[in-house]
């Protein structure tokens, strides 16, 4: 199976038209008519993931004792904020305080891996120059080698640079990921030549062609990796549990272990904070989930 | 940008250097941090005793408080600063296993809490690895001697002749009697065991009505219970000098031997969870408890629950029991701000004349002063625990101290199952154990 | 990788203009990928505290501890192996063939065929935080949804979190419904890339829907196969989060993987040798299982 150098869409709607010709169905898509089963069971499929999501949401609704009866209670016997109200109001797990920290670091960790990433891309993917085969393999090498190693080391890099309990560690570490490079510079590489041989004649620089003529180009790419990027540090547990310690610092993953080490069995509290870090990523899914998939089925195409 | 150990830039590899170097330089204005420095911030001033009249200023507390005795500390905590609005202390409970992996990575980054509250047991360690810094200015400015405090508990406040801590509360282990339990199985519910005999005499009475008496299991018998009788047949865990466990000794092999007993003899059913022995208590299944004083107010609060609890039974020859203490510390500094310094020793000392109100959570206070007072004689329960204040049996305070603890809990559970015969388990326990000491006092001098 | 260049192209810039557009990147490759690799290796070889002055060198002794059946940090670390493997070995084959009776059952075209995947990748947006406190709850044994939907049906109450062999089962359950959308939505990538003009001729010679199967979508879907297979592999011995937020590492240390002991190691007993050690030893065995996974899938010519 060749790998191709044009992106691949997943979706027959959005292929791109190939040579300027009439669009043709390359995709495979089965034949055989859908009957009412694959419905059925496509429905079941997902009440299995969408409920326990609405099982969240509807106990942060209730009081402590409501979701804590036996026999379950599936309905609030009354309806309450009072999960809302502390996780807004406790001093010691400011929750509200994790929201703005979690916003603020996965917007500027997007932003370091958008201009990193990009200006690395461009260079990989237009630029002859010494040195650039080394750097190639150590990219891939870098796909190959599990993230843990780096564990142990970048701490202690933290802490020598007072990065401990800070935006920085969480912001810049991550940003030094070779997926970005690739995924952009395979992006570059199919946008055609000629634009930029054009702008050549015109006497433009690679500043200007970068930004003025391959950047806009590739806004679909840009986005799918802002939002990968955004989600990854939205996302990240396993290195802020341990490099974050004063409650105003944390973000709301490594928050939530807190949170629910704290309120143990008061669980409208902890589904409150757990919604809290849901709800954002899910309205910026809803709006982009095509670039977030899309995004992903390329990386596993190409792999 | 210094860090803590110059002797490791001239080990780094060019690499590195480039890399680290380059990242560092430019960005040093971000947030570096010179780490806590060889001098420390050396505790100044009148230590507190007089009061605070500085500006106002703002301190964080750390403790590792998430369970029902976190509120009681935070009542204290606001007494204090509705007592004295000059000083605001934010506090902040961090489960005790994370506490301790935070608090040098706080102490290292410069932003290291005011004030922490730890057991006397974590002390070494954190001593040891610069962590907390020693206060012996702040026990002199207070006028405060060992006469204030139980000998055993102001001893384990030192490491290395030093003071490190201020004790809070002392929580030694007793015995809780259900008195339902006690009469229905034909013992007199207003007298406690107070010694081996009388101790199996009831258990003897519960098995002849069928009540499992006491509940012993594998995954918590190591604690507090089973050490308690180590002590009292004058054996140990860690010797002294810290360099060896008394993991394999004698007196060891003997306490768990009494415990399986009490298994094999019906007096306890087998493969009981680890909070077995509350869980059958508090539902009147069985007659005792073993366990500290935190357990008074969750007994109160349980429903259909007559109890009573007493000063341990002597299982072995001579009155000890385990016993643990919350004290204060002052982490170590980058650079230390002088009101704050202040108004920290002003805040610890204030907590400790005003303890009173910490036995709330079941502590006895540890200040003298304090417990005879007449506010403490209302918390009848809590006084009990008080009696055995010279019976209470602390650890030598050797660092690292902690990391020999898998071992004994792995060696008790194989013992306990039957998995492994008694001896050779504790004893195997005992070898790993040394060889973890030999280790520790290697790495910690 | 290939012909990237094409025909010879105008330089149009000067020989420094590559290095600019690559320094920052390469900036943080050094300080956090290639250093961090370099140092780790160092600091594996020393007895290493950072809040005590003094490192001292002890050569290969942490490996040789982790072998040494005497040592203290023997039975975490193989502890930590084992859960880890028996971890992959009973999650991977969920993970990947789950997805893809998915992506089958995805590819077909129907009105609406969008909206399900999205949201069977719904949860992958989540994060384990999130996911891992609501399995949490759904599994409390005393007052989750689990329970309570298995006491309405007569079943008596299960112990998801605090015994065996329900721990590994509840964590199971927790990951197969985070992450399944994640891999059907690659295969399903992988599906529509086939092209139609094969089915196609199949059809024409006669091949009925399994034939169909058998011969185009299966060697056809190969190399998504064993990219998925890795990937899989790979985040299923990274497991961490599952276990942290739902069983603390129990009961007992039935559940604490090899990352979690590595940080147990680390930073909780403040031995970073020994800690940095363990995560070379587990990223050895990793590569050859991914080495071993691409040999032994690899297209026979």
């Amino acid at each position: 199976m060749t790998t191709t150098t044009t992106p691949i869409y997943v979706d027959e709607e959005s292929a791109p038209r190939q040579n300027g010709g009439a669009p043709h169905r390359r995709r495979a898509y089965s034949r055989t008519r859908v009957g009412p089963l694959t419905y059925v069971a496509m429905t079941l499929i997902s009440l299995i993931f969408v409920l326990p999501l609405v099982w969240m949401l509807l106990t942060t609704f209730k009081t402590e004792s409501d979701a804590r009866s036996i026999p379950i209670r599936i309905m609030p016997s009354e309806w309450t904020l009072r999960a809302y109200k502390l996780i807004f109001a406790d001093a010691a797990n400011p929750v509200y305080l994790w929201l703005v920290n979690s916003f603020a670091v996965s917007v500027l960790h997007m932003l370091l891996v958008l201009v990193v990433a990009s200006t690395a891309a461009y260079a990989l993917s237009r630029m002859r120059f010494v040195g650039r085969n080394v750097l190639f393999g150590v990219l891939i090498a870098t796909l190959f080698v599990p993230g843990f190693i780096f564990f142990m080391p970048n701490y202690l890099t933290m802490s020598t640079l007072g990065w401990l309990d800070s935006y920085w560690a969480l912001v810049v570490p991550g940003a030094a990921n070779a997926f970005g490079v690739f995924f952009l510079r395979q992006f570059f590489l199919a946008i055609p030549r000629e634009l930029e041989e054009s702008a050549l004649i015109d006497g433009a620089n690679s500043w200007t062609i970068f930004t003025r003529i391959v950047l806009p180009l590739s806004k679909p790419a840009l986005v799918t990796l802002a939002v990968l990027s955004f989600l990854g540090a939205w996302n990240d547990f396993v290195w802020p549990v341990f490099v974050l310690f004063s409650p105003d610092k944390m973000t709301l993953a490594p928050g939530l272990a807190t949170l629910q080490g704290a309120y143990t069995t008061d669980y409208p509290v902890v589904m409150a904070g757990a919604a809290m870090a849901a709800i954002p990523v899910l309205i910026l899914y809803v709006v982009v989930q095509r670039y977030v998939i899309e995004g992903v089925a390329n990386s596993g195409l190409k792999g | 940008m210094k860090s803590p150990d110059s002797v490791r830039l001239g080990r780094r590899t060019v690499l590195g250097a480039a890399g680290a170097a380059a990242a560092g330089l430019s960005l040093a204005a971000c947030g570096g941090s010179k780490g806590p420095g060889q001098a420390g911030a050396a505790a100044t001033g009148k230590g507190g005793a007089d009061g605070y009249d500085g500006p106002d200023v703002q301190l964080t507390y750390w403790n590792g408080l998430t369970g029902g005795d976190g509120p009681v500390m935070k009542k204290l905590v606001q007494k204090f600063m509705d007592a004295n609005p000059k000083v605001k202390v934010t506090t902040t409970s961090i489960a005790w296993a994370d506490l301790f992996q935070k608090l040098p990575a706080a102490v290292q980054s410069g932003k290291a809490p005011d004030i922490c509250l730890m057991h006397t047991a974590d002390i070494a360690t954190n001593a040891a690895r610069r962590v907390i810094q020693p206060i012996d200015d702040v026990v002199k400015g207070l006028n405060l001697t060992a006469a204030d405090y139980a000998d055993a508990v102001w001893k384990s406040a030192h490491y290395q002749d030093k003071q490190y801590a201020i004790p809070l509360d002392i929580h030694p282990a007793g015995l809780y009697y259900n008195k339902k339990v006690l009469t229905q199985v034909g013992a007199d519910p207003t007298k406690p065991p107070t010694t081996k005999d009388e101790f199996m005499a009831v258990l003897d009475k519960c098995k002849s009505k069928g009540v499992k008496g006491y509940w012993v299991s594998a995954l918590s018998v190591g604690g507090l219970i089973a050490q308690s009788m180590i002590f009292q047949n004058g054996g140990y865990m860690i010797s002294d000098d810290g360099a060896k466990t008394g993991f394999g000794d004698q007196q060891a092999i003997d306490s768990i031997s009494f415990f399986k007993s009490l298994i094999d003899g019906g007096y306890s059913p087998a493969n009981a969870a680890g909070d077995g022995d509350w869980v059958s208590f508090s539902n009147n299944k069985s007659a005792f408890m073993i366990v500290g004083p935190w357990m008074v107010t969750p007994c109160k609060q349980a429903k259909g629950l007559e109890w009573g609890c007493a000063p341990i039974p002597v299982l072995g020859s001579d009155q000890q029991t385990w016993a643990g203490s919350h004290c204060f510390t002052l982490p170590r500094q980058v650079s230390q701000d002088k009101n704050k310094a202040d108004a920290a020793r002003f805040f610890v000392n204030w907590m400790s004349q005003h303890s009173v109100g910490w036995a709330e959570a079941g502590m006895v206070p540890a200040r003298k002063s304090v417990r005879e007072s007449a506010e403490f004689a209302q918390y009848t329960e809590v006084k009990q625990f008080e009696k055995m204040i010279d019976w209470a049996h602390f650890p030598p305070n050797v660092p690292g101290m902690s990391d020999t603890d898998p071992e004994w809990n792995k060696a008790v559970s194989l013992a306990m199952t039957g998995k492994q015969p008694v001896a050779e388990a504790l004893q195997a326990a005992a070898e790993k154990g040394n060889k973890i000491l030999e280790a520790n006092k290697k790495k910690y001098g | 990788m290939a012909g990237t260049m094409g025909r010879p192209t105008l330089r149009h810039y000067r020989p420094i203009t590559p290095y600019l557009f690559v320094a920052p990147f390469v900036v943080l490759l050094l300080t956090f990928l290639v250093f961090p690799a370099i140092f780790g290796v160092w600091i594996s070889l020393h007895n290493w505290d950072f809040m005590l002055p003094g490192k001292p060198w002890v050569g290969l002794q942490n490996y040789i501890d982790l072998f040494d059946s005497a040592s203290v940090i023997f039975h975490p670390f193989w502890n930590g192996m084992k859960n880890t493997f028996l971890f992959v070995l009973i999650s991977v084959p969920f993970l990947v063939s789950i997805p893809l009776l998915l992506s089958l059952l995805l590819n077909k075209k129907f009105p609406g065929r969008t909206f399900f995947r999205a949201i069977i990748f719904t949860p992958f947006v989540l994060g384990v935080a999130v996911v891992g406190v609501l399995f949490g709850y759904l599994f409390d044994p005393e007052v989750g949804l689990v329970n309570g939907l298995l006491s309405g049906l007569g079943i008596g109450k299960i112990a998801w979190l605090t015994s065996q062999p329900q721990a590994w089962i509840t964590i199971l359950i927790t990951t197969i419904w985070w992450t399944i959308g994640f891999n059907a939505v690659i295969f399903l990538a992988g599906l529509q890339s086939l092209p139609e003009q094969l089915y196609e001729a199949a059809e024409l010679d006669g091949a009925g829907r399994w034939g169909k199967f058998r011969h185009i979508t299966i060697p056809g879907l190969r190399n998504v196969f064993i990219f998925v297979l890795t990937t899989t592999i790979l985040a299923s011995a990274n497991l961490f989060g599952q276990p942290y937020l739902l069983t603390h590492g129990g009961p007992g240390d039935s559940t604490t993987t090899a990352i979690m002991a590595m940080t147990n190691e680390g930073l909780r007993g403040f031995r970073m040798g020994t800690a940095a050690a363990m995560s070379y030893l587990l990223a050895l065995v990793l590569a050859l299982v991914s080495i071993a996974n691409f040999l032994l899938m690899r297209e026979r010519k």
